[in-house]
């Protein structure tokens, strides 16, 4: 069962890199190219939008908020790792069976 | 204060009876338990959709003119639209992704066996809901890649003997992929699809309820009493654990690796060559173009497509089909999935490439 997890593991891992890295995000340059008209790429592209910050205040408060988000992950996940081990030792003790009855 | 709240509200929902029922509520522990979260993640996810989504309808206008261009006002007017799209468009990946784990995770622990027949078939019902989000979420943006992607997709079940044309003209509302189309997805995507979706996820988490967290064939198997904690507190906080980390990958992936968009939908071009559906249909899409044109006097796609259909009849019934899980036959089921999982990642790669 250890392979199992393993290869479930791997199967979710995958699809979220070939979410990334499929075609279809970028499958007018790829046609472009199948069709070697370099020019026509240009064109299509200066189209396209692809979501970024508007200036350099949106740029930084990102920056600033993923940082942020993962240190408190981080401050939050230390903290619930100390309440599981106190609810399990709690569970070892009967406590909530206690309390239940 | 706390406790008139609390009197206040016990009165008239009587909460003391849900607190109740959550801490008798037990979650076996073993070495598989790690898949028992992978439901709550698919929820967690599913929540990130309905309210993104909400944020998405207010400036979203679902017609042939606006559609395209409304998104790219979202994108790059809208204060921080572009992350709200990035994260409806990511968490509805991790959310597909998390479904077809879960159920796998099922499969080869053969957790749908007697009496929780149901809770599978739902399931497999609230993974075609899923993928049909994903399809119908697809189009809306209206550029040239979705239009095609559409295009091409909504017109498989034409393969289909008898019904099929008809069901195409049903998705699309005509002949062709047009305004229509884009209105009939969009009405499916926001308003058909979830209402479906709330009814059978309700059955579903109630079915879970019904019978208890489901002990793996191989944990059973070994004739000892399984190790059980308390859903509430023990299991929560694990819970919230795993969603912390989710949230965070969530949110950092839509912000590094944001959806484009593409040029709006010209209903005259001709489709571009090398068309792909999204990561969750490659490996069927690669299937339907690895059979050849015609067998023997049938139509290649029609054949490819009538075996899909089977095999999902078959994925569909599978809690009945597995009734002998200790004997050959149940090893055969549960080899199954192994060979799904690898040809799954060979025809998604090969389509990739």
């Amino acid at each position: 069962m250890r392979v199992a997890r393993s290869v479930l593991a791997l199967f979710v891992l995958f699809f979220f890199l070939a979410a990334s890295f499929c075609p279809l995000c970028s499958s007018i340059q790829q046609v472009v190219d199948e069709k070697g008209t370099g020019s026509i790429q240009i064109e299509e592209e200066s189209e396209r939008i692809v979501g970024s910050p508007q200036n350099i205040k949106e740029k930084t408060g990102i920056f600033v908020f993923v940082g942020w988000m993962w240190l408190s992950v981080i401050v939050l996940v230390s903290f619930l790792r100390l309440k599981i081990k106190e609810a399990d030792r709690l569970f070892r003790l009967k406590f909530f069976l206690e309390k239940k009855e | 204060m706390r406790n008139g709240i609390q009197s206040w509200l016990e009165e008239r929902f009587g909460i003391s009876e849900i607190a109740r029922f959550l801490t008798h509520k037990k979650v076996p522990l073993h070495k598989h338990t790690v898949w028992y979260y992978t439901g709550s993640a698919i929820l967690l996810f599913f929540t990130i959709q309905v309210i993104t989504g909400f944020m998405l309808i207010l400036y979203y206008k679902p017609t042939l003119e606006m559609a395209n261009e409304s998104v790219g006002r979202i994108m790059t007017e809208v204060p921080l639209g572009w992350i709200i799209r990035s994260v409806h468009s990511w968490s509805a990946s991790f959310m597909i992704a998390f479904v077809f784990v879960h159920l796998l995770s099922i499969w080869i622990t053969k957790s749908y066996r007697r009496p929780r027949e149901l809770t599978w078939m739902s399931g497999v019902v609230l993974l075609l809901i899923s993928l049909f989000f994903g399809f119908t979420g697809y189009l809306l943006p209206w550029d040239a890649l979705s239009f095609s992607a559409t295009k091409v997709g909504t017109d498989i079940p034409r393969a289909i003997p008898v019904v099929g044309a008809w069901i195409t003209n049903l998705l699309r509302g005509g002949e062709d992929v047009t305004g229509d189309t884009l209105t009939r997805f969009y009405g499916i995507h926001v308003c058909i699809l979830p209402v479906f979706l709330f009814i059978l996820l309700g059955i579903h988490i109630y079915l879970i309820q019904k019978q208890g967290m489901s002990v793996p064939f191989e944990e059973e198997s070994k004739g000892e009493k399984v190790k059980e904690i308390p859903f509430w507190p023990n299991f929560v906080y694990r819970e919230m654990i795993i969603w912390l980390v989710l949230v965070g990958i969530l949110f950092s992936v839509a912000i590094f690796l944001p959806p484009s968009l593409e040029t709006r939908a010209d209903l005259m071009a001709p489709a571009p060559e090398g068309i792909k559906p999204e990561w969750y249909f490659l490996f069927l899409f690669q299937t339907l173009k690895i059979f050849p044109a015609k067998i023997l006097f049938i139509s290649g796609e029609i054949v490819a497509v009538l075996l899909m259909i089977f095999a999902g009849i078959l994925f569909f019934f599978l809690p009945f089909l597995d009734n002998k899980p200790i004997q050959r036959k149940g090893k055969f089921i549960t080899a199954a999935a192994y060979v799904f999982i690898v040809y799954a990642l060979i025809m998604t790669i090969w389509s990739l490439l």
